[in-house]
């Protein structure tokens, strides 16, 4: 509290100065004039709340030192990050996204063009993947359509097929509000992307919309579970009959939080929440830390062989990369008993989430370039690279970005705050509170109000519309006439970046499995 | 919340709107009595209307849940007000104990719903 400004000299001053105005209106009051007493009691009620403050609470130091003055820096402090957002911070320098990329969605999202003049303002010294264009771009009518179709190696009885590389990443209603997950799966509808429904239970309202679905199952399988957290095949036959339900993805972990189960905060758990996955109200929902089928590496094959069964549809996991050497030992395994998901998608550890402890957020997991190369990099090495497809997701927000993780082996992109933010997310990071100011990740009546569905889903088409277009663009620039043919030699990478680094470890030595 | 404390938060609610619903009314519609008071207190008729009003909203604040911890700080602000009032000027009457007691039930009412007062509750937890 140093400085020219005496915080401690001005809070004493103000802790006499309260009830001596109070007396003083009470005098103004009774010899002046009665309506002095609207001040007496104003600054009486001051009076009270600051001996609260300095004499009986005893959490607060702050309080108890400066008393009604403290709260002013409390105050000051929750509304920091919107001062910092829209004061101080550089445009390159907020995280997770700054503004540069949020603003690039914003345009996108509203049909603007989003050419920029001068230059660019991102570092090209050392840490930056670019891509590599040809001396000979091609015209964009002589590009293949883009077109993938999940399920095709293992033969189902319905295969999915996709005709932009987009997907709406995992984002259960629960984390999400009803409006929000309505603005989303009608605006993938409008732009003719699935989108993924999170480990929320039955997707009430990503159904309601009639897009085309992934049904995510979470390690506590919300929705198609029993009592004890085991699968119903039962009822998850009945879900994915479903006309809707075009996928099934066995969520393994995820890169905000990989290790742990999902994480839905009290705030969030409203009846209908509660009804619809099966859980009490009034107490945080964990989900395990793993599918209780799932023990090693034989059990887990052994379960998506389950699953497979069950449905006539894809049937694809997600994970986060740990250990590089437990992916390739459960690969083993998966040739072993010729098992094999219909597609991976892997997730960086930078990827998002609506609550997370901070230690797993900030410190677990492999980011998602490394991932994906080291994936793709083992795949090709055990030879079954083709008998499955890699999604991928973390911060893929813009088409460069997205680019990048299709050359290093990806089929399909997917994203969760890109499209958020394409929604009107101004990344206040309040999604675990409940008071999403945009009225996203929120379940209040009073701020989801101004979240327009309508409106909102028009977005998310446009997003997906100019995203494609820059894809289609990006390949015409690098002279690639089929999307199929990206690859890492289309990269740029420099080499002080994690990816390198990634490239030459398992290039010098590719990591023996201990069993 | 817990239940007992939701039931007794809405029995102290609707005590209190029971009476001053009446004493807003008065005011608001210039009842002999109440432009008695107010000329008393040399705030005929802008003082009267005032205190009406806000009482009215007092009211209103109290009915709805969320806003119910409002209207009870603003109901003990009032009754502050009116109790600074008898001691100062009227005197003793039936009225001084209507104001004590409206003070006590507002005071219970913030108490059980402090949570509920956003700006100290954000620092309370
Ligand atoms: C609000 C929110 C909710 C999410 N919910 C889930 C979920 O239920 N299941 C899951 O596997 N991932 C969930 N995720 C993670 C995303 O699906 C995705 O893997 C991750 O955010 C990376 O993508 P991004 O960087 O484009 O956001 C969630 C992310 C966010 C931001």
């Amino acid at each position: 509290m140093a400085g020219s400004i005496d915080l401690h000299k001005i809070s004493r001053f103000a802790n006499l100065a309260i009830p001596s105005t109070a007396a003083l209106a009470f005098l103004g009051g009774h010899f002046v004039s009665f309506y002095f007493h609207f001040l007496t009691v104003t600054f009486l009620l001051l009076t009270i709340i600051n001996i609260f403050y300095l004499f009986i609470q005893k959490k607060h130091t702050i309080l108890r030192n400066f008393g009604i003055l403290g709260q002013a820096r409390y105050i000051i402090e929750s509304i920091g990050p919107e001062m910092r957002q829209y004061l101080f911070a550089n445009d390159t320098e907020e995280r997770p996204f700054n503004r540069i990329e949020r603003s690039e969605i914003y345009r996108k999202s509203k049909g603007i063009d989003s050419a920029s003049s001068f230059g660019s303002q991102l570092n090209f010294d050392n840490a930056e993947i670019k891509i590599r264009h040809s001396m000979y771009p091609i015209d964009r009518e002589n590009i293949k359509q883009y077109a993938l179709t999940f399920g095709e190696e293992r033969g189902v009885k319905e295969p999915y097929t996709i005709h932009k590389p987009y997907i709406i990443s995992a984002m259960s209603y629960g984390a999400l509000g009803e409006n929000a997950i309505r603005a989303l799966s009608r605006g993938a509808r409008l732009a003719g992307i699935a989108m993924n429904t999170g480990e929320g239970g039955i997707p009430k309202y990503h159904m309601a919309e009639g897009g085309e679905l992934i049904f995510q199952m979470g390690t506590a399988k919300f929705g198609v579970r029993n009592d004890d957290s085991s699968l119903n095949t039962e009822k998850l036959k009945k879900l994915c009959a479903e006309p809707t339900i075009k996928m099934v993805e066995i969520k393994l972990s995820q890169g905000a939080k990989p290790g742990k189960g999902g994480l839905l905060p009290k705030e969030k758990i409203t009846p209908e929440i509660s009804t619809l996955r099966g859980v009490p109200m009034g107490q945080d929902v964990v989900s395990p830390a793993h599918h209780i089928e799932c023990t090693c590496k034989k059990t887990t094959v052994a379960f998506i062989k389950n699953v497979q069964d069950a449905c006539t549809i894809p049937v694809g996991i997600k994970l986060c990369l740990g250990k590089i050497s437990d992916f390739h030992e459960i690969v083993l395994e998966m040739k072993a008993q010729d098992t094999f998901p219909d597609f991976i998608a892997i997730d960086g550890a930078e990827g998002g989430t609506g609550a997370a402890p901070k230690a797993f957020m900030d410190g677990y997991g492999m980011p998602l370039m490394p991932s994906l190369y080291a994936v793709n990099d083992i795949l090709v090495r055990e030879g079954v690279r083709n008998k499955l497809k890699i999604i991928a997701a973390g911060k893929l927000i813009n088409s460069s970005k997205q680019f990048i993780a299709l050359a290093l082996g990806a089929d399909a992109i997917y994203s969760a705050r890109g499209f958020m933010l394409s929604i009107g997310c101004i990344q206040a990071m309040l999604c675990g509170n409940n008071t999403c100011p945009v009225g996203i990740t929120t379940h209040d009546p009073s701020l989801q109000k101004g979240l327009i569905v309508q409106e909102k889903a028009k977005r998310v088409a446009n997003y997906v519309h100019g995203l494609e277009h820059d894809f289609y663009e990006m390949l015409a620039a690098a002279g690639i006439k089929d999307t199929k043919n990206i690859n890492i030699n289309q990269l740029y990478i420099p080499k002080d970046t994690a990816l390198a680094g990634q490239i030459n470890e398992l290039q010098q030595k590719a990591p023996t499995p201990s069993a | 919340m817990k239940p007992t404390a939701q039931i007794i938060s809405w029995i102290l609610q609707l005590t209190i709107i029971t009476l001053l619903a009446p004493a807003a009314y008065a005011k608001l519609t210039a009842h002999p009595d109440a432009v008695a008071l107010f000329t008393t207190l040399e705030m005929e008729p802008a003082g009267r209307y005032i205190i009406g009003f806000l009482e009215a909203a007092t009211c209103a604040l109290l009915l709805n849940p969320n806003s119910a911890v409002h209207g009870a700080i603003l109901s003990l602000g009032i009754m502050i007000g009116a109790l600074i009032a008898h001691l100062s000027k009227i005197g003793f009457d039936n009225m001084f104990y209507f104001s004590l007691i409206l003070i006590i039930t507002s005071s219970a009412i913030i108490y059980l719903r402090r949570k509920q007062i956003k700006s100290i509750a954000r620092m309370l937890n």
